[in-house]
């Protein structure tokens, strides 16, 4: 029996449902091919027109062939030529059809042509661009929580999870560099930022900062320098008592600072903190041209804003603050004249001092008895002892104040009666197998426990008393210098406490090692111009010139004296280091240079 | 009755960059000028920024504002009667955002850095950028989009397209496999749209289309006969397709500089908002 191949072509239609269409191929062979007269006829253009020829070889078996070597599929892979056995329903692909094989009646094979689904035609969303872009949705999602996490949660979480960690997600939320001063804390936001949501308090600025006795120094400079500081911080004192100084300050003078200090005060961020004037993270340094103290541009050191100067306190002080002694210095031309801290007596042992103006100027008890003229006399007697001496011991010549006033530092050795006068107002008391026993004049205590025979040397001298009386009789030995009041002891005299002024302005500061104080350089003033000593004939005149003669220079322009200098509170004063002025950076950088190798240098060193 | 029928005649003639008389336009430029004036006339000592108090007013406002702007997206899904219309809050919103520029700026005092504070301020920038494209692409798009159309709808513009394919397979029958491959190109390879690049710069020289023309011209010119006739026929629908896919191109460009402003806009926005709670809570955290 001859088989025959039935083909059946089934087209989908577009709405749903598909035509059949069957029809006889007459004979064993059917041409395949794009070809309108081929037998089965495939409308592909990935088909050629005369593909390939289907041959029945056989019972149920036929065998497809590429004419023009151009493959077709199946099962998949490229082939040339296959032999099917129709009973398995092989399936062999053309392009976008598939030719399905299978066992027709009476024997035929049939071939079902069925083209592939259409891939979806274009839709017109295809004009939108969320065909073809991420969803916006789900990416500002994504994104927010993404930056919440990354710029929240994880600084947030690392204090506790990574602390200890290189990494420091926390510095992200720092708003600008720390100054040069404070850049060893750059990692450490913890070590100012100690509460959470409360401004920084001046517990964490006097962590490092507050000036104590040399065991907590000690402490702070250890703790610091473990941090990583390069240098040792800066110690600092309040020039009055914190409750002292908020009383002082004035309330804002305009409408919009009482706004601020409101606000300031409802958002629990006083302004009297240090960080109120002191201002970190702040990358460009404030306006220079405001004119406020006299360290206002610092570089290195944290943006100085001064809320309120000095005249702002010091003037109508005593309207906020009652209990102040102070007398108002609005500025510097309405300076009150200089009220030396005098001692006017003694309360046994105690000496009483007071302030007293050098308007009516008070004699100083000071309990010595000292001719400056007399001393510093180009002619007489002592200028004579000078030359006997000679240069070899350190006089040569009349005396000069620098005989007895050695410089130190910004200031003067204290005077040592021994180093000091020693050299003409001998001690002696007694000779023994010819050498001069002499009185330890420093320690009264021993001068009378000598005298009395108590202390050394081992074989003392009976002192008669008698020359005791007459040291302290009038032009006796003591005499010459010491107060001798009457006294109900043995003696019936004794010699009145001693006190030598330190600073009789404990306040200010006068530096004398600058040129300008020194006589140095044209227009400087000399010792004498501040001091009137050559004229002085009692120990207890208070020698120091009022504040007109600092207004000399002071406050002048260069127009007016060669040796003009600025009237700033500044030059005598600083508000962290009562009784010293402002020390600069170029001062620290001196200071650097004079210390031992290995040692830090105090504050940050700078120009 | 009366309201109903002048609202809609506002409604109607009026776009939202000109709602009543460029109201908002007006209060933005007030306020600029406000912020600016008080920027300027601040306490000179200290250093300017977001720590003085006008830095905190401005960082308030700033962060209200921002907040308000935003809700522009829950504000146009919602349906409302009719007061404060949808037009109101986009033109509001426009001129708000832009006075934001200057009240953000002003609000860092000019200070920056590789910080979360500068990440909330770029990112509201981008924000602020990204709608300004908005508008402008609002404000000139819709009627280059519509003479583009010229009358066709999209579902019309992509069944040409279609129909000259099956003209050109049907076309391309009678071509041995060397010049149907050429036609397979334009007809299998040849995609409509692309991706956001391509679509915002118009970017197809790549096109199947255009390449199966260009490979079509050797051909053609040394066919003759019945195969002449029939690559001609291809040829010249192939230049159809072309034309059809350029102006459904154009249209998908003018869609996609319409919508793509959207693709930076609504997610930085979130970002925006969540570097702005960062900036708020690090700022009063570390106080």
């Amino acid at each position: 029996m001859t088989q025959t191949i039935l083909l059946r072509t089934i087209t989908r239609q577009a709405g749903g449902g598909e035509i059949v269409r069957t029809r006889e191929i007459g004979g064993p062979d059917a041409m395949i091919g794009r070809g309108v007269n081929c037998d089965i006829a495939l409308p592909d253009l990935s088909v050629d027109p005369e593909h390939a020829m289907l041959r029945i070889t056989g019972q149920s078996r036929v065998t497809i062939e590429s004419l023009t070597g151009e493959p077709f599929q199946m099962n998949g892979k490229a082939v040339l030529r296959v032999e099917l056995e129709v009973a398995r329903a092989p399936v062999v692909t053309f392009g976008s059809y598939d030719l399905l094989f299978g066992q027709g009646g009476e024997g035929d094979i049939s071939v079902t042509v069925l083209r592939h689904p259409e891939p979806h035609p274009a839709a017109p969303s295809l004009f939108s661009l969320r065909t073809s872009v991420f969803g916006r949705r789900r990416t500002a999602w994504v994104t927010g929580l993404t930056i919440l996490l990354l710029c929240l949660v994880l600084p947030l979480a690392g204090g506790a999870w990574i602390n200890h960690s290189r990494i420091h997600p926390d510095r992200q939320w720092s708003s600008g560099p720390l100054s040069k001063a404070h850049a060893f804390l750059e990692k450490d936001c913890q070590a100012c930022h100690q509460q959470a949501f409360v401004a920084v308090r001046d517990t964490a600025c006097l962590s490092c900062h507050q000036a104590g006795d040399a065991a907590a120094t000690a402490r702070i400079d250890a703790r610091v320098l473990r941090e990583g500081s390069p240098f040792l911080p800066l110690l600092v004192s309040d020039h009055a008592r914190h409750d002292k100084l908020v009383s002082a300050t004035p309330p804002p003078p305009t409408l919009k600072g009482k706004v601020v200090s409101i606000f300031q005060g409802a958002m629990n961020h006083p302004s009297d903190r240090c960080a109120s004037c002191h201002l970190e993270h702040t990358s460009r340094p404030v306006d220079r041209n405001v004119s406020a103290t006299a360290d206002i541009v610092r570089p290195g050191k944290p943006a100085l804003v001064v809320v309120t100067d000095c005249a702002g306190c010091h003037s109508r002080l005593k309207m906020r603050l009652p209990s102040t002694g102070l007398i108002d210095t609005p500025d510097w031309n309405r300076h009150p004249e200089f009220r030396p801290a005098v001692n006017l007596g003694f309360d046994g042992p105690q000496p009483r001092i007071e302030r007293v103006s050098l308007a009516s100027p008070q004699l100083e008890a000071n309990g010595l008895t000292f001719s400056h003229r007399l001393h510093m006399s180009a002619t007489g007697g002592v200028a004579r002892q000078g030359q006997v001496l000679g240069a070899a011991r350190g006089y040569g010549s009349a005396l000069t104040c620098q005989s007895c006033h050695r410089p130190e530092g910004g200031g003067f050795k204290p005077i040592e009666m021994e180093r000091d006068c020693g050299a003409c107002h001998s001690l002696a008391f007694a000779q023994v197998g010819g050498a001069l026993q002499t009185l330890r004049h420093h320690d009264m205590r021993d001068v009378a426990g000598l005298l009395r025979g108590a202390l050394a040397p081992a074989s003392p001298p009976k002192v008669d008393p008698a020359v005791l009386r007459r040291a302290l009789a009038p032009g006796g030995l003591c005499v010459d210098c010491h107060t001798v009041r009457p006294s109900a002891g043995l003696l019936g005299a004794e010699i009145a406490p001693v006190r030598l002024a330190d600073r009789l302005l404990p306040w200010g500061d006068f530096n004398h090692g600058v040129p300008a104080h020194n006589g140095v350089g044209k227009g400087a003033a000399a010792c004498a111009d501040c001091h009137k000593a050559q004229v002085s004939d009692r120990a207890n005149d208070l020698l120091i010139e009022g504040v007109a003669t600092c207004k000399g220079c002071h406050g002048r322009t260069e127009h007016e004296t060669t040796a003009a200098a600025s009237g700033r509170c500044g030059e005598c004063h600083s508000f962290h280091a009562p009784g010293q002025a402002p020390r600069t950076g170029q001062d620290r950088l001196f200071g650097v240079l004079g210390l031992p190798a290995g040692v830090k240098p105090r504050g940050i060193p700078t120009f | 009755m009366a309201g109903q029928t002048q609202r809609r005649k506002r409604a109607t003639h009026e776009g939202f960059l000109r709602h009543r008389g460029f109201l908002f336009l007006k209060i933005g430029t007030v306020l600029c000028v406000g912020v600016t004036a008080a920027y300027l006339f601040q306490d000179q000592r200290l250093p300017r920024g977001g720590g003085t108090l006008l830095g905190y007013g401005l960082g308030t406002a700033g962060a209200l504002l921002i907040v308000w702007l935003a809700l522009l997206g829950v504000r146009k899904r919602a349906v409302t009667n009719g007061y404060y219309s949808l037009k109101a809050w986009v033109s509001a919103h426009v001129y708000l955002g832009l006075a934001l520029i200057v009240i953000g700026t002003l609000h860092t005092g000019f200070h920056f850095g590789w910080n979360v504070h500068t990440l909330a301020y770029g990112l509201m920038m981008l924000v602020i950028t990204s709608g300004a494209v908005g508008v402008w692409a609002y404000a000139t798009l819709p009627k280059t989009l519509s003479d583009n159309r010229a009358e066709a709808t999209r579902k019309q513009m992509l069944a040409r397209i279609r129909s000259l394919d099956e003209a050109l397979l049907d076309a391309a029958q009678p071509l041995p496999r060397i010049d149907a491959e050429i036609v397979r190109l334009s007809l299998e390879k040849t995609e409509i749209a692309g991706g956001y690049w391509q679509r915002v710069m118009q970017n197809w020289d790549n096109c199947a289309n255009k390449a199966a023309i260009a490979q079509l011209q050797p051909v053609l010119a040394g066919a003759t006969g019945q195969q002449a006739a029939v690559l001609r026929r291809v040829d010249a629908l192939m230049r159809d397709k072309a034309d059809a896919l350029a102006q459904a191109r154009k249209q998908i460009h003018i869609t996609a500089l319409l919508e793509g402003w959207l693709f930076v806009h609504v997610p930085s926005t979130f970002a925006l908002l969540a570097a702005l709670v960062a900036h708020i809570v690090s700022v009063f955290l570390y106080w």
